[in-house]
């Protein structure tokens, strides 16, 4: 029965039994877990709030022989990000987050890059008032820390390299141009226009800014990242190319990020032929 | 010995381990207590079981659960009918009621806004509040919806939605329970009393 410690953000919380919780964490030396907490409903438990949603805390577990899910047996709370329980569209945006992280991760599977970016997720959102633009770029950072970094640089479907510009439009060196480039989420990144127009699934438009502003989100240092501005055209291109992207490698819709404005609306992205695609 | 699983009797206790809270080893000694029962008093709780799915319903006015078409509460007039108190589940309901603490009308909402399952105002009764507000003879909505992610966010949303109405909307207050020590409640449970304390 060995005893696991290590810091972790709460991803869910689900209501188990009588009195019960089942609580999904992304820990930082373990990855994602999945453990019970006994009676942490009740009202005297000694688990209070440290089992709510975007709770960073640090986490006492124990492992049950042949049982999957961990006896969780004492959270001390680090940071509550309480202004995210406290305006629904901070929420929302910390919803789709932790939402993310855990359709791209497996139990077990650690990745401390992943954990500092949720962190540093949350504290921006606190912090910054595009909240938006913010999950946004939340979203292309953590994609780039997994398997399924957009491809930016060729075309994900031929391959063929995208022309360095000349002279370099970014100090760091990544930038590349190219003509009638689109997105394609089934392809996971962009495509050259040839392959484009032969795909099957459906490509989204990317403009020669929405492709920039895409690199410059996945290859910035994270420090910089804050900086980074989309408006207009580009950021309505990016959103839809990311937001189709996340449908294809999450297996379904993950709930809106805007969720009180997309209520009753029909996404206007996402793929044709199916609305569910498997990997 | 195990039974066998073809039996009425195993039946019976795949029935029973599907309830809450039941697991096997319950089960099987509930369902040798009904065995061992009186016939007529085995039947009398399939018969309860059955009056109540046909014969229980939802209040049309309120959500919760009635025999008719109002719930006990909106049917009595003695109940003060300038006050509605906003709950997710009736269990939440007959937890307030037993309390004997409040005595004005309720509102149940049969769910809770979640931005984590993307459980929208239309999966919720919050339309039918609304629809309450739009009748005047309310002056004040208490929102007791859980101090949870989902229930912070159902009462957010419904402040905001109520606020047309020039209804007095107010939130049950944050703290520590009775009987406890202060030493052990946690940060946010500590901050947010503090922040809701009142005079004395």
């Amino acid at each position: 029965m060995p005893l696991l410690k290590s810091t972790a953000i709460t991803l869910k919380s689900r209501k188990w039994g009588e009195a019960d919780r089942i609580v999904t964490f992304y820990t930082l030396r373990y990855g994602k877990l999945r453990g019970v907490a006994r009676g942490a409903r009740r009202i005297k438990s000694r688990f209070g709030s440290a089992l709510e949603p975007f709770v960073y805390c640090d986490l006492n577990l124990f492992e049950k022989h042949n049982d999957p899910l961990y006896r969780i047996t004492q959270v001390d709370i680090r940071e509550t990000f309480p202004q995210l329980r406290e305006d629904l569209a901070l929420m929302s945006a910390a919803a789709r987050m932790v939402n993310l992280v855990s359709a791209v991760t497996a139990e077990g599977d650690p990745s401390p890059g992943i954990f500092e970016t949720l962190a540093g997720g949350l504290r921006s959102l606190q912090d910054n008032n595009d909240p938006l633009l913010t999950t946004l770029l939340f979203q292309i950072r953590l994609l780039g820390q997994t398997g399924f970094r957009p491809v930016t640089d060729h075309c994900a479907a031929c391959g063929k390299e995208f022309p360095a510009p000349h002279p370099p439009l970014s100090p760091w060196g990544e930038r590349r141009e190219v003509r009638g480039a689109q997105f394609s989420p089934v392809s996971g990144g962009v495509v050259c226009s040839p392959c484009g127009s032969r795909r099957p699934d459906r490509c989204l438009p990317l403009s020669a800014g929405s492709l920039a502003f895409l690199q410059q989100a996945l290859h910035l240092p994270a420090s910089l990242l804050t900086r980074l501005r989309a408006t207009g055209q580009v950021r309505a291109e990016v959103e839809a190319a990311i937001e189709s992207y996340v449908t294809v490698v999450a297996g379904k819709r993950l709930p809106p990020v805007d969720f009180l404005a997309a209520e009753g609306k029909e996404p206007v992205y996402g793929l044709t032929r199916s609305p569910q695609v498997s990997l | 010995m195990g039974v066998d699983q073809q039996s009425l009797l195993f039946r019976l206790i795949r029935e029973l381990v599907r309830l809450p809270g039941i697991g096997q080893k319950t089960a099987q000694r509930l369902a040798f207590h009904l065995l061992k029962a009186e016939r007529e008093e085995a039947l009398r709780l399939a018969e309860a079981i059955q009056a109540v799915k046909e014969g229980v319903t939802f209040c049309r006015r309120c959500r919760n659960i009635a025999e008719g078409e109002l719930c006990e509460f909106c049917l009595d007039p003695k109940r003060d009918q300038t006050k509605i108190l906003v709950v997710e589940e009736p269990s939440t309901l007959y937890a307030i009621e037993r309390s004997g603490g409040y005595r004005g009308l309720y509102h149940v909402l049969l769910g809770a806004l979640s931005p984590l399952d993307g459980i929208g105002p239309a999966d919720i009764h919050a339309q039918d509040l609304l629809d309450r507000l739009k009748e005047g003879e309310t002056q004040e909505v208490i929102v007791a919806t859980n101090p949870t992610i989902e229930g912070e966010a159902t009462a957010i949303y419904l402040t905001k939605v109520m606020k047309p109405y020039g209804v007095r909307v107010s939130r049950i207050a944050y703290g520590i329970p009775v009987g406890m020590d202060i030493e052990y409640a946690d940060e946010v449970t500590l901050i947010k009393s503090i922040e809701g304390r009142r005079d004395l």
